[in-house]
């Protein structure tokens, strides 16, 4: 019978369509909110691991600045100096350290010029870091040889910066030539992907960055602690600064692949908190379309409800009847905002990757959408319950009279 | 002959906010298998109310209905809703049939609250339409037919679930005279064939020459009964 029931009220529906539509679209938008956050948060969720993964757990990274103040280290204003980078060193359980730096300059390729992020890399020590610790490896080529004017390209610098790179080519970094020997393997992100790395001494001479570091990568060996090296390392700098710039004490931040993912997940936290909130709403307000237009219908057709309760309905059949109803404007608009919320999670997702280069993979699960579609399906019969009850308490003599 | 429909002492009161308006007013009746029969009456005279009464659409404020053995007053809601499925066909002077649904679908519906299987309704539902005449109707909905022809619907509508009792309110009352006739022919023809107790409310005096007996009813109150009809048309 179900069957009978559910052809009824599609037809129901269909005698009033642009209030149907108008309810659905309000479904369609809780939905869509839900979903789009859903897919692209997980997706955000899985790209930082995966980059936070690269990073080995042994691996420190030492930031100037708060890192509670993300603007601060973000635009590389602040640096840290060479005896930082010291003081770093010689705390017990440091395996080897690799002080980055970066700064855009002009560079040259055949005809073409553009301004491109150059980072020093000291070849010697840091190759086997970035290889073994950072999991950096080449798409093809060589790594770069200690002291010569050779250049290893990220992903994008290939690509999207220069049209058609070839290895063996020459690079000109404010005038002066390097040899390119390798690319890199997408790194996950735009900002490295974008890079050119050269040997730092080189890199110092010729950007003029005579000391210091924009960051310092740390490796701690195997059977050292890390909380108690981490705990060191932040000694150690205090002393230093305290002892070198007397009352200035200028912050730092000391973090690791574990905190770096707890500070993620506490910022994810909060933005979805955020979201979810909105969504929520959003689905509040659907639902409330649903019981208004519902209750509507059930007046305009109170006369029909009198004549089926005439010819043998029970209350029952009438509340199934408007429940199927409601139930089907909700599931229909949560085929909408599943289709509007994951067609737009994947553009955006295609957005980013093509202009941040930030890898994320809109997450597309069967399970996210049948429970997109069993959410509002009942979402729709929680909020057509109350109406549909009213239509059933109807007395049929009554209704039939009603005008 | 056994006794269908039986009213003992029935009254009606509708609550109209603090006013209390008694629509029956002590009605006793006895209705047999296969009676005929009209009840006149002008409006407000309670007729409508009555036949609600006996369509268990309602239920008596004071006394008993015994409809084919059940007393009515003592059956919930959805018992009634049963009783009304199986037992009462339903004509009404507005037809009512559903406008979203076509002349075959209209008189499918009470099948299927009956869970009647879904082969045997829609034949069924073929064979009442073209017994009222509609064959070539079936797929039409309800604004696509004449006021004539939709009350065919509504007849063969009350006659699916094949009920002993035929209830009709004022079925001519929306339909000129030529109809009309035509309307009382099917209805007493059908009557000849199925044998079906039925009654039908009206306060067209007229419409009593059809049938073998008829009350009036005046005020809540039976005024006549039992009048052995001499003058029957047919």
């Amino acid at each position: 019978m179900i069957r009978e029931y559910f052809k009824i009220s599609i037809r129901n529906l269909k005698t009033r369509p642009l209030r149907s539509w108008l309810t659905i679209i309000g479904i369609v938008i809780g939905v869509f909110l839900i979903i789009i956050l859903i897919s692209l948060g997980s997706g955000l969720e899985g790209a930082i691991n995966k980059q936070l993964q690269m990073m080995g757990p042994k691996v420190v990274n030492i930031l100037p600045g708060e890192i509670s103040n993300m603007m601060t280290t973000m635009t590389g204003s602040l640096k840290l100096s060479d005896e930082d980078i010291e003081a770093v060193k010689k705390v017990r359980g440091i395996e080897k350290t690799l002080p980055m730096l970066w700064k855009a300059e002009i560079i040259r390729y055949k005809e073409e010029k553009q301004a491109t992020l150059i980072s020093g890399v000291p070849w010697k020590e840091g190759a086997s870091f970035l290889q073994d610790d950072m999991g950096w490896s080449l798409e093809e080529g060589r790594w770069p040889e200690d002291r010569q004017r050779e250049v290893l390209l990220g992903n994008a610098v290939k690509e999207d910066i220069f049209s058609k790179v070839k290895i063996g080519e020459d690079f000109y970094i404010e005038g002066r030539p390097f040899e390119i020997v390798g690319v890199l393997e997408s790194l996950g992100n735009k900002q490295d992907d974008s890079m050119a790395y050269i040997d730092l001494p080189l890199f110092r001479q010729i950007t003029g960055e005579r000391e210091g570091a924009q960051i310092i990568m740390a490796k701690i060996s195997e059977d050292a602690p890390t909380k108690k090296v981490v705990k060191e390392i932040k000694e150690s700098l205090e002393e230093t600064r305290r002892r070198k710039r007397n009352s200035d004490l200028p912050s730092f931040s000391v973090l690791t692949s574990e905190k770096a993912a707890e500070m993620f997940n506490q910022i994810m936290g909060l933005i979805q908190a955020f979201v979810y909130g909105i969504a929520s709403i959003a689905i509040l307000v659907g639902g409330i379309g649903i019981m208004n237009t519902m209750y509507t219908s059930v007046r305009e057709r109170t006369r029909e409800v009198g004549v089926i309760k005439a010819v043998g309905a029970k209350n029952s059949t009438i509340v199934t009847l408007f429940l199927i109803e409601s139930g089907i404007i909700g599931l229909l608009g949560g085929l909408g905002g599943i289709v509007f919320g994951l067609g737009l999670a994947k553009v955006v997702a295609f957005i980013l990757r093509a202009q941040a280069g930030f890898f994320i993979e809109a997450s597309i699960t069967p399970g996210l959408i049948i429970f997109g579609l069993l959410f509002s399906f009942g979402l729709g019969c929680l909020s057509g319950f109350f109406p549909a009850r009213q239509a059933s308490q109807l007395d049929p003599a009554e209704a039939l009279r009603y005008e | 002959m056994k006794t269908i429909i039986k009213l003992e002492n029935v009254h009606k009161v509708y609550q109209m906010g603090k006013v209390e308006v008694p629509a029956i007013r002590g009605i006793n009746l006895e209705i047999k298998e296969h009676q005929f029969m009209t009840i006149v009456g002008a409006s407000g005279s309670g007729k409508s109310t009555l036949l609600h009464l006996v369509g268990c659409l309602d239920t008596p404020t004071q006394g008993r209905i015994v409809l084919d053995g059940n007393d009515i007053s003592k059956l919930s809601a959805s018992e009634l809703a049963q009783i009304r499925g199986q037992k009462i066909g339903f004509v009404f002077q507005q037809f009512n049939l559903l406008p979203n649904l076509t002349a075959l679908d209209n008189v499918i519906l009470p099948m299927i609250f009956q869970e009647v299987p879904r082969n045997k309704r829609e034949k069924r539902a073929r064979r009442l339409l073209t017994e009222v005449g509609l064959e070539d109707r079936l797929h039409h909905h309800p604004n696509e037919l004449s006021g004539g022809e939709r009350q065919r619907v509504s007849i063969a509508r009350a006659l699916s679930n094949n009920p002993p009792v035929l209830l009709a309110d004022e079925p001519t009352g929306n339909l000129d005279s030529k109809t009309s006739k035509k309307i009382m022919k099917l209805i007493t023809d059908l009557y000849k064939k199925e044998g079906k107790t039925m009654i039908i409310v009206t306060h067209d005096p007229k419409i009593s020459e059809y049938t073998e007996e008829d009350i009036h009813l005046k005020d809540g109150q039976i005024i006549s009964n039992g009048r052995e009809t001499s003058k029957v048309v047919w």
